[in-house]
């Protein structure tokens, strides 16, 4: 779990681009500690488990094909933000570690999931499902498949 | 990202190209990222998940093929007659390379997984060794009593077709996993064809509806598109 300065700047660097982009603007909603990719990689990959599972960390290292410092540092941020659980235990005489999404993480992606289709759905579309329109399946659709 | 590792190490090639292609344009765009949380979230479920289709296949083969093996070596027909001790042999370690394949297989799947999945996995592991457990004690008991060759014959697939069919069944159950249901209620439903055909007919009932029963499943779910 050890990170060099390095990696640790990483997500950093990734938030100026973001915050430029015309659509992260025009989206308050968008997590910030979510939305970097690796993180999202990550969140989404953790979500897949059990709610009541835990993944040990060199199968999710593997998994995700990230270094050990690289996954590391990612997982200190998302366990900063509440999202992530870290239990370290012993195998025997070997120190594991497992991860797991937390309850409070896998709302946090889904209220990400949300912000990013509600960016797709089109102003008018919006207003229309506000009005209970016929067309509401329609202007979903349009969004989850294309 | 796997650019600025510093020792780029990757476990896995694959999904290593994936990070480097996607991380730098894939979520400025809400629809790429909408698609990387989907795809990323079902690679992972399956790559944790046994694949079916694979423990479905080897155990459909050594059915097929084994039974169909004893049937030709019993009744002297078929396209390949064995000696008796050849076709029991066969079927002997097709049935133990089935074992071999579908342990080592949910080992890797499931490793470094803990909490209640792993735990149901453990305890639908113990109902087949407790099961089989039971099948060898009767199979022993019934032989010792005198049963014959025709008792025994009949005895040994129906029996073990019940164990299999009813924690196909149960196991369907558990996962709400439809098609591992279906392959339950027809296992049985081939083990009760099986033991009203009668030694030797059964070997061949068993070997074709049984056996043909897992491998239609496995190829169902290939077509499906499906690793669940």
């Amino acid at each position: 779990m050890t990170a060099d300065p390095q990696q640790r700047l990483e997500p950093r660097r990734a938030r100026p681009q973001e915050a430029t982009h015309p659509t992260a603007d025009a989206a308050p909603d968008l997590d910030p500690v979510i939305h970097a990719p690796a993180r999202l990689r990550l969140v989404a990959s953790l979500a897949a488990l059990d709610d009541d599972d835990r993944i040990a960390f060199p199968r999710l290292q593997k998994l995700q094909g990230l270094t050990a410092g690289n996954l590391g540092a990612h997982l200190r941020k998302l366990e900063d933000a509440g999202y992530v659980a870290v239990e370290k235990t012993h195998r025997g005489r070997t120190p594991t570690t497992y991860v797991a999404l937390t309850r409070r993480g896998r709302q946090a992606l889904e209220d990400h999931t949300a912000a990013l289709r509600a960016l797709l759905e089109p102003v008018t579309a919006r207003v229309s499902s506000l009005a209970a329109v016929g067309g509401t399946h329609h202007v979903h659709d349009t969004g989850e498949d294309s | 990202m796997s650019t600025s590792t510093p020792d780029g190490r990757e476990a896995d090639p694959r999904s290593a190209t994936d990070t480097g292609g996607r991380a730098e344009t894939g979520t400025a765009d809400p629809q790429e990222a909408l698609a990387l949380l989907r795809a990323e979230r079902t690679r992972t479920s399956r790559a944790l998940q046994p694949d079916a289709r694979l423990l479905y296949g080897v155990w459909g083969l050594a059915w097929l093929v084994g039974f169909v093996a004893l049937w030709t070596a019993t009744t002297g027909r078929g396209p390949l007659v064995l000696p008796g001790a050849v076709a029991e042999t066969t079927f002997g370690l097709l049935l133990a390379a089935a074992l071999v394949v579908t342990t080592v297989h949910v080992a890797r799947r499931s490793a470094g997984v803990r909490g209640a999945s792993a735990r149901q996995g453990a305890m639908y592991g113990w109902a087949w060794f407790l099961g089989f457990g039971l099948y060898f004690a009767v199979m022993a008991s019934a032989a010792d009593a005198g049963a014959s060759a025709g008792l025994l014959g009949v005895l040994a697939p129906a029996l073990a077709g019940l164990v299999v069919g009813l924690l196909y069944l149960s196991g369907g159950a558990m996962w709400q996993d439809r098609t591992m249901y279906t392959l339950g209620a027809w296992v049985l439903v081939a083990s009760a064809a099986d033991a009203l055909a009668g030694f030797p007919t059964n070997q061949l009932v068993m070997g074709l509806l049984g056996g043909g029963g897992f491998l239609v499943a496995a190829v169902v779910l290939h077509l499906r598109g499906r690793s669940a």
